[in-house]
């Protein structure tokens, strides 16, 4: 009878709990659908329309963009130096952040100040990290008047004046963004691996090397898919950083996906090509973030 | 309970509205009031537009307006930003007028008044109709050159391509840049392409744009395809600084201004105070790009003020507010002395503006008012002569591209393509 009580009491107060967060889910819903759900599906329906930023009317024209979209070498060639970066930043920003993450993984005050340093990047906007690369790296800038003062070069370099070196460049930018991210995350699954497991491996005989195999990499397991994850997510649509560094250039070389189509949709006026450009957008995103953290997801279950 | 759902009801049916609200047009704080979107650069800053705006509503009882400030340079991109989210506004500053006129958006001002009052009132005409007052002119570009590096190695000013070719070559035997060029910022780096183009094809065939519309010439015709050519050259003869690319368009400036290259083909802004103090300005030259055989040929842009929306929700104060501020030489007189803006009004000569100009201001100035051969600046021009949609953009990136791609023919093709695919054919 007591026991019947206390459940109905418990299956009461659950319920009573769990009402008491509707307003607040509700909201959170009603957001998500007004900000976010609400502009995809409009950007779904006008990607099948020729829609023009200037003009109310538009007409259906079916999956014409999404066919130009698989046959425009301008796209293409976007695509490819997206691809570029997302590829240099994830592997480089993880890399060096899980680094920084295990150099600067103890709990002094010292360390606590250079971890603080190293978060700076990430909370500074991208157009103001762009600003100040964009300073260092032109032909007067920080970097060619060290190099030239230190004997290394004679005359400038063209750091963001050739294709290759102007994506070099913006690679470098953003890994130095992300990897601020990363260390935070690494630091954070770094602090969370019981000390116990490392005592362990030493009595085993491990050295170093074999108790990062050993314990560390795989226990950061959940953080590596929450660091590469996002990493890819927010390189795949890298706008700003681009806009200021090499507005696009040189010759249209530095472009990305995303910069591509707000090109396309305010420059040539067309609207309903870009959003087929940002939901092709969206879904690779989206199928890159799924595959990624299905992979990596599958390594943390052989934990 | 009860509570609780009426509360998530009303948060429901808030956050819905706030929603769809956002997604609908936002009215300005004040809905009699008309807005004007402007762009803010060192010389026409916030303190100019507010006093201009003051100053162009006086006489207007009853009209306020409200000032839209687009976040660069690209007015056009932004004025299209405002019409998708339905804030077009009512007047608008210094925008391209041609890719608005296919959804009808700006109206054209009254014939009789342009005439009225200014020296070419029919040169930003769009079909014979304009949406820009025609009040000051551009030369896109002039060469600009040190005096004393040319006095230094005993260089003459050229006159004819050759001349300019071997005044290349002397500069650089001499170890000087030839020409700086601010590589980093495509619209400025097309400055040699812009001079090609209007100098050698539209010099020898003015309708040029005009027939590409009608697509009887392309780009990959020898005409535009030889100009375009010397582009080429210049870039393969070390012409400019290896690493040109990188020069944004301040350094460049100072980098012209402190000797260290002997020329720069930059638009005519570049003789105003904002650039230039009258000391620098002393030690400085300019003459029109080159052609072949010497012939002088000017690429003319007729610049404007402000355009008005032709949905405005009141267009005859909208106008009567644009036509005020395109009048006003209080804020002529703003533009001239910074920006070097030649102006072109019938009724009020330069002393009427009250200003202070350099002699390379007043020198280049006569290029202007001279009798000679002017021509469309190609990519710069507010008429007829606009290119379509998009290929400005497309025409200045091809000067940084031909650093790297010396396929000239190539490039040309796809510009073709590019001029085609805008124009829906």
């Amino acid at each position: 009878m007591s026991t019947q009580v206390a459940a109905r009491r418990r299956g009461s107060g659950t319920r009573r709990r769990g009402l008491s967060l509707a307003p607040v889910a509700w909201i959170a819903i009603a957001l998500y659908a007004a900000f976010l759900l609400y502009p995809i599906v409009q950007s779904v329906i006008q990607s099948f329309t020729d829609r023009n930023p200037l003009k109310p009317e538009s007409s259906f024209v079916g999956f014409a963009n999404y066919i130009e979209l698989f046959q425009d070498p301008r796209l293409a060639r976007s695509l490819g130096f997206t691809l570029v970066v997302v590829v240099f930043v994830t592997v480089v920003a993880n890399t060096l952040g899980l680094m920084f993450a295990m150099l600067l993984n103890r709990s002094t005050v010292n360390y606590r100040v250079m971890r603080t340093l190293i978060f700076i990047p990430q909370v500074l906007s991208g157009v103001i990290v762009a600003f100040i690369w964009r300073s260092i790296l032109t032909q007067n800038g920080l970097l060619n008047v060290t190099l030239q003062n230190l004997g290394l070069t004679d005359t400038a370099i063209s750091w963001i004046g050739t294709p290759e070196l102007a994506t070099l460049s913006i690679c470098v930018v953003v890994s130095w963004i992300t990897i601020a991210f990363s260390t935070v995350v690494y630091t954070a699954s770094l602090q969370s691996v019981p000390a116990e497991l490392y005592e362990a491996a030493k009595v085993d005989g491990a050295g170093v090397f074999g108790r990062f195999r050993n314990v560390t990499f795989p226990m950061i397991a959940p953080g590596m898919t929450i660091s590469v994850t996002l990493s890819l997510i927010t390189t795949l649509k890298l706008y700003d950083v681009i806009a200021v560094l090499t507005g696009g250039g040189p010759a249209n070389s530095t472009k990305s996906v995303a910069y591509y189509l707000i090109d396309v949709a305010f420059t040539n006026n067309r609207f309903g090509y870009s959003s087929a450009i940002a939901i092709f957008l969206l879904g690779l995103t989206a199928l890159v973030a799924y595959t990624t953290t299905g992979l990596l997801r599958r390594r943390e279950a052989h934990l | 309970m009860k509570r609780n759902r009426v509360f998530a009801a009303v948060a429901v049916g808030a956050i819905s509205l706030l929603g769809v609200t956002a997604c609908s047009t936002s009215a300005p704080k004040d809905d009699k009031a008309l807005t004007f979107m402007v762009f803010e650069t060192p010389a026409l800053d916030a303190t100019f537009w507010d006093a201009s705006i003051d100053n162009a509503l006086e006489g207007l009882s009853g009209v306020t307006v409200e000032k839209i400030v687009s976040p660069d340079a690209d007015r056009n991109a932004y004025a299209k930003q405002l019409q998708a989210s339905g804030q077009f506004p009512d007047i608008l500053s210094s925008i391209n007028p041609k890719d608005f006129l296919d959804a009808g958006l700006l109206e054209p001002f009254d014939q009789s008044w342009l005439k009225e009052n200014f020296l070419q009132p029919e040169a930003n005409n769009i079909d014979g109709e304009t949406y820009i007052p025609p009040t000051n002119a551009q030369v896109i570009p002039l060469v600009f050159y040190n005096k004393q590096i040319f006095a230094d190695n005993n260089i003459d000013v050229p006159t004819t391509w050759a001349e300019f070719a071997d005044v290349i070559s002397k500069l650089k035997a001499a170890g000087v840049t030839p020409l700086e060029l601010a590589g980093a910022e495509a619209w400025a780096a097309s400055m040699p392409l812009v001079g090609l183009a209007s100098a050698d094809v539209l010099g020898q065939d003015p309708e040029w744009i005009q027939k590409r519309y009608d697509g009887d010439v392309h780009f990959t015709d020898p005409l535009f395809a030889d100009a375009m050519q010397k582009a080429a050259d210049l870039v393969d003869a070390g012409a400019y600084d290896s690493a040109a690319l990188s020069v944004d368009y301040a350094t460049a400036n100072q980098n012209f201004l402190d000797g260290k290259s002997g020329m720069y083909p930059m638009g005519s802004w570049f003789t105003g105070s904002s650039y230039l103090t009258p000391e620098q300005a002393a030690n400085i030259g300019a003459f029109p790009w080159p052609t072949d055989d010497g012939t002088v040929v000017i690429p003319f842009n007729i610049g404007g003020t402000t355009s008005v929306a032709s949905q405005s929700k009141d267009v005859g104060n909208a106008s009567e507010f644009a036509q005020n501020w395109s009048l006003d030489p209080r804020n002529l007189s703003v533009l001239i002395e910074t920006d070097g803006a030649y102006p072109m009004m019938k009724n009020l000569t330069l002393d009427d503006f009250d200003v202070e100009v350099s002699d390379l201001y007043t020198e280049t100035y006569g290029l202007v008012t001279d009798e000679n051969t002017k021509v469309s600046a190609f990519g710069w021009i507010n008429n007829d002569d606009a290119l379509a949609p998009g290929l400005n953009d497309l025409f200045y990136a091809m000067s940084q591209s031909l650093f790297s791609n010396s396929d000239v023919e190539a490039q040309l093709a796809q510009l073709d393509a590019d001029w085609d695919a805008a124009v829906g054919q």
